[in-house]
């Protein structure tokens, strides 16, 4: 482990990570609030058969349950938005970013292998993405108990859904950090990543709501994330292994594409 | 002295670097002994950086093999990284950070104390108060005086340079050159590339000479002067002497009371020769290392080198 590597790359993070932190808590902490005011408007408009159930839902998730609109806090663009941009800045920043900028070639001249390297910024990206799925859940949770209805929820549960939630997040991380160490240039490995998780998220959103083509969401990694079924007991051990494969695979293909690569002088 | 304390600062042998059809580095075979100050010459796209950049383990070689402090320059990249220091040509720093903390983090990277930084920072004129604004607002001679403070804060027993007063202005030049002969004083060896013949000239005790990835000679700077032309010229009162039996003149050319030439190798004769009454003036200009330099760009020579060029006899 470096750890000078280890605490800039968090330090590089800290303002921003603290800002969306924050949000990110806050909009957990209105998830229920809207749960509350608003389900039983939404499940009435929904049993009045004017607009099809599935619409009425979002991803895995919906407001006819307390588990439901934990799921849809998760998985809501907001929410995407919060923690997207901690699993795919960091790592491009990291690799290609600093090799863009001509700063890797100073920081790889220090008794640093390049899968030291690799595996440090991977702990770092791992961490930073643990505090902000945290923040959700917790805000979730703060929220809940705030409206009354966190008894409606299986707090013994909360741990595997942050554990689920990370999972998910690491490997989209693991993905931008693979794609980082490919290439030379922030664009190609930015694009790349923005790529992989905008088609998962794609996936997930058209199967939820056009039910013809449901099983689209079978090859999304955010139909493996499912806050409320984890939440009532119902968590599947396959999500779990698929997410696991999804993080291991980019870290493999990464561990092994990094120290091959030739790293030319800068453009 | 065990093997790798005897073994030369860098040695490579045949080394070679293709990126697909472009050969960057063709069988470059070189060493530099310990305690040497060590020049890498060659024009944009020589090979040098490519060179530097295989010592450092950035890039891997395509053939051939190369060692810096006798550890393998590929199995053994970070025991090598350890015991460097390395300006990269061009410098980019952590703009958002101050110059202290740059170093700071960087001399933690390394694992080692900066034991030199705050007397390099006295000499090269980085005084405390500008180490504390961030590097975004340095100037490019600050940043490039921030890379050299970089590179050898922590005593390195190696120094690789790439265009180390690539920015900086002719003081902190002289404060470089000065650092570069304490370096070499205190036994530490220092491989650099530059465009700046006359400054190669100046502080290097061994040249290569590199051309589309092929070495063309790798002689000490005394050497290579001694193999120059000189160009010569004299004023004489009356008639210009017959001069064709001296030694090493060539070129001559006699206008009235003038005359020119070239002069290989030692001046006494040609000096005595033209010692006399009747000589006015005399101009013997020096050797320089930039005719050395070009005479080799020169030549269209992409075959082998010839047998008359050190290429192959080059290693020291």
């Amino acid at each position: 482990m470096s750890w000078p590597l280890f605490w800039r790359t968090l330090a590089w993070n800290r303002v921003r990570l603290l800002v969306v932190a924050i949000a990110a808590f806050g909009w957990g902490v209105l998830i229920p609030v809207i749960y509350v005011s608003f389900s039983e408007a939404i499940r009435e408009l929904a049993n009045s058969g004017f607009f099809p159930r599935e619409m009425m839902s979002f991803g895995s998730g919906d407001f006819f349950s307390v588990p439901g609109a934990m799921t849809l806090g998760l998985q809501h663009p907001m929410a995407i938005a919060f923690v997207a941009l901690f699993a795919i800045a960091p790592p491009i920043a990291s690799v290609a970013g600093e090799r863009e900028r001509g700063t890797l070639e100073v920081l790889l001249s220090r008794p640093i292998s390049r899968r030291r390297h690799f595996a440090v910024l991977a702990v770092a990206v791992l961490l930073i993405l643990a505090v902000v799925v945290a923040a959700l859940i917790l805000g979730e949770l703060a929220g809940a108990m705030a409206v009354g209805i966190a008894d409606e929820l299986d707090l013994g549960q909360v741990p595997l859904v942050f554990a689920n939630g990370l999972l998910m997040w690491s490997a989209f991380g693991a993905f931008s950090l693979a794609a980082s160490v490919s290439f030379d240039r922030v664009a190609p490995a930015m694009g790349l990543s923005l790529a992989y998780l905008l088609a998962n998220y794609f996936l997930e959103i058209l199967g939820s709501l056009w039910t013809d083509v449901a099983w689209t969401q079978e090859y999304s990694l955010f139909h493996r994330f499912n806050a409320g079924e984890v939440l009532q007991g119902k968590a599947d051990p396959l999500d779990f292994a698929i997410l696991a494969v999804a993080t291991v695979v980019p870290l493999a293909v990464g561990l092994f594409v990094y120290p091959r690569r030739d790293l030319a002088a800068p453009a | 002295m065990d093997a790798a304390s005897a073994s030369p600062a860098v040695r490579t042998d045949g080394l070679t670097k293709h990126y697909g059809q472009v050969r960057a580095l063709e069988a470059l075979s070189l060493e530099v002994s310990r305690g040497e100050v060590f020049g890498f010459l060659g024009p944009n796209g020589a090979g040098k950086s490519t060179t530097i950049r295989i010592l450092l383990g950035f890039l891997h070689p395509s053939a051939g093999s190369a060692s810096v402090l006798g550890l393998d320059a590929v199995a053994e990249s970070v025991q090598i990284r350890r015991h460097i220091g390395y300006l990269p040509g061009g410098i980019a720093m952590y703009d958002s950070l101050s110059g202290n903390d740059a170093l700071d983090y960087l001399a933690d990277l390394q694992g080692q104390p900066p034991v030199r930084r705050e007397e390099l920072c006295e000499r090269l004129s980085m005084p405390a108060s500008v180490r504390r604004r961030r590097i975004r607002d340095y100037s490019r001679g600050m940043r490039q005086k921030m890379g050299i403070i970089q590179a050898l804060q922590h005593d390195p027993e190696l120094a690789i340079l790439d265009e180390p007063t690539e920015g900086l202005d002719p003081l902190m030049q002289q404060a470089f050159y000065s650092i570069l002969e304490d370096l070499r004083a205190a036994g530490r060896t220092v491989f650099m590339s530059s465009h700046i013949l006359s400054e190669v000239e100046r502080v290097c005790d061994r040249v290569a000479i590199i051309r589309t990835g092929r070495l063309m000679a790798l002689h000490s700077v005394d050497e290579l002067l001694a193999r120059r032309k000189r160009h010569v010229q004299l004023r004489w009162r009356g008639s210009v002497p017959d001069l064709s039996g001296v030694p090493g003149l060539a070129d001559v050319v006699i206008e009235g009371d003038r005359m020119t030439g070239t002069l290989q190798g030692d001046v006494a004769p040609f000096v005595r020769t033209v010692a006399s009454p009747s000589l006015v003036d005399l101009i013997i200009e020096p050797a320089r290392l930039e005719e050395a330099f070009l005479e080799y760009y020169a030549e269209d020579l992409e075959g082998d080198v010839p047998p008359d060029r050190p290429g192959k006899e080059a290693r020291a």
